[in-house]
């Protein structure tokens, strides 16, 4: 159990060393938030000091891991080919110094390599069909909040809300509905097809049975 | 919560803060994988605050723990209570002695091998708030700890504590020598002497005081997981904190904690608790049934196929 400080950039963004551009970004801005002044998650354990040599200490993963040129120079470090062999040299000799046992293994020398958000993704069956409640759970579970959507997809975050809540009524002819439920699943990354054809179908049955009953009562 | 291969596997629900859920979420969890063919006995481990049975829509049951820590029942099996679900037994913990309703160290040692060798496949025990040496012992010997939380300061603050409570006794435990045990003691006190603050600076002094000890302080670090749930979540930013918790858990512990899910807050749990029926009873659809459906899934995962336990008689 070694201390931040003592991690390599990868173990510090809790990444494995396959991880993508993209994933870093993410990596570090859920590091961001965890370690922020004020953060919940470290409230209570962590003092002001501590949170601070973390966040420096993220801040040289994420220079380093974010610029392709610098992330590579690094590789080779960790592999041990950088100068002629003397990191690789290194490494051989010190667990000779040592007349201990043998330690065991790092703690958590390599984190998973998906986004940490990623962990709750696929917990639903991929066929199911999607109804409002799903539509709010992948969202959920992909930590994104109705706004950032509103925010890519343009779609006004009400009709996002009315459509997550099913609130049929409040929603436009099914055209303009399609549009944002296709919107919104893609920018999710979910099967935009098989969520606006599904949704569709619930509101063409929701519109068809109300439209029933309408004309029950005039007759 | 090292697995034993033989006898019921062992789950606790704590996390140190009263009212975060932990009882309607280990009887709507216990609901569930009873559904999924497990014989389940689901434990209140709370003889202070008895109300699992409420939560499942129980009258106060005449016999429970207090019985076994009265010494006036030993068999565990005959403090069983049927519920709802063909699979799913209480044992309850109403009725407790107010002058002593904890059991003493030896009678938990008793009551926990015994809870192992009932004839179910799966043991859910509901632990009572705060970080008494009953609750901690109860979260240790489990194969499974889930701590709850959610996401206010009071319960975040509550729930490091259990987690240092449960880490320091548990790594006291794993210990061999005796200076080393009394050292951990020592940090324990967070105002020690020696100035020890965090695990690191723990684990710098062992590694000085005994290498071997440290490196046996270093794998047991690595045994231990507990498990995270976050109860009441309203917003994708709440669900995040589980992952950062996580993450907190690994830079100041070195534990490598598991993010087991979370539960949306909803208005319906109250109702549930009201009409005394499980949640997932009442509204199966909704997404915090959804969400105890996933958390019990996962809890199963790595039990073996449904109905291969020995049956229950008696
Ligand atoms: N997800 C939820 N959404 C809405 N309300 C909830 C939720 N979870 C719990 N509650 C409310 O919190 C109340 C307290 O829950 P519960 O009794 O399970 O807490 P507890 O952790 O067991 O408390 P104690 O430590 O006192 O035993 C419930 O009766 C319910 O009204
Ligand atoms: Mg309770």
């Amino acid at each position: 159990m070694r201390s931040l400080v003592d991690e390599t950039h990868y173990e510090v963004l809790e990444l494995g060393r396959e991880a993508s551009g993209e994933e870093v970004e993410r990596a570090y801005r859920m590091a961001q938030s965890t370690y922020a002044p004020e953060s919940l998650a470290t409230y209570s354990l962590l003092g002001e000091d501590d949170a601070a040599v973390l966040r420096e200490r993220l801040e040289l993963a994420y220079e380093v891991l974010s610029d392709p040129a610098s992330r590579q120079r690094y590789d080779e470090v960790l592999d041990g080919h950088d100068d002629g062999g003397a990191a690789q040299e290194r490494s051989l000799q010190l667990p000779s110094l040592e007349s201990e046992p043998p330690a065991p293994e790092p703690l958590r020398l390599r984190a998973p390599a998906a986004l940490p958000i990623e962990g709750f993704t696929d917990e639903e069956e991929p066929d199911a069909p999607y109804d409002g409640a799903r539509l709010r759970r992948a969202r959920l579970a992909r930590g994104v909040e109705v706004d950032q959507i509103a925010e890519i997809t343009k779609v006004n975050p009400s009709y996002l809300h009315f459509i997550e809540e099913e609130r049929f009524d409040d929603l436009p002819a099914s055209v303009y509905v399609r549009g944002f439920v296709t919107a919104y699943a893609r920018c999710l990354g979910l099967d935009a097809a098989l969520a606006a054809s599904s949704y569709l179908e619930r509101l063409r049955q929701h519109r068809s049975e109300a439209e029933e009953t309408r004309s029950w009562g005039r007759g | 919560m090292g697995p034993v291969p033989d006898g019921a596997r062992m789950i606790a629900i704590g996390g140190g803060k009263g009212g975060v859920g932990k009882t309607f979420l280990a009887a709507n969890v216990a609901v569930c994988i009873a559904r999924a063919g497990y014989e389940v006995v689901v434990v209140d481990g709370d003889l202070e605050g008895a109300n699992l049975h409420t939560c499942l829509g129980i009258p106060p049951p005449p016999r429970s723990l207090a019985d076994f820590v009265a010494n006036r029942e030993e068999d565990l099996v005959k403090l069983l209570v049927e519920t709802r679900e063909p699979n799913l037994r209480l044992i309850a913990a109403t009725h407790a002695n107010l002058a002593s309703a904890q059991p003493g160290h030896f009678q938990r040692v008793r009551l926990v091998s015994r809870l192992r060798q009932l004839p179910v496949d799966l043991v859910l025990i509901d632990l009572g708030a705060g970080t008494h040496p009953a609750v901690m012992d109860y979260f240790l010997v489990s194969d499974d700890g889930v701590i709850v939380f959610s996401p206010e300061p009071t319960s975040i603050e509550n729930a490091y504590a259990f987690l240092r409570a449960a880490f320091y006794r548990r790594m006291r435990l794993g210990m061999m020598t005796h200076s080393v045990r009394a050292l951990i003691t020592q940090a324990m006190d967070q105002h020690n002497e020696r100035g020890i603050r965090t695990p690191a600076d723990l684990l710098r002094e062992i590694e000085t005081l005994d290498p071997g000890e440290g490196v046996r302080f270093v794998s047991t670090v690595r045994s231990f997981r507990p498990r995270l749930l976050v109860n009441e979540v309203r917003t994708a930013e709440e669900i995040k904190l589980g992952f950062s918790v996580r993450s907190v858990c690994r830079s100041y512990f070195g534990l490598d904690a598991e993010y087991l899910g979370y539960v949306n807050h909803d208005p319906g749990v109250r109702r549930s608790v009201v009409a005394r029926r499980p949640l997932v009873d009442v509204q199966p659809d909704c997404d915090a049934s959804v969400y105890l459906q996933r958390v019990a899934h996962k809890l199963i995962q790595g039990l073996g196929a449904p109905g291969v336990g020995p049956e229950l008689s008696g």
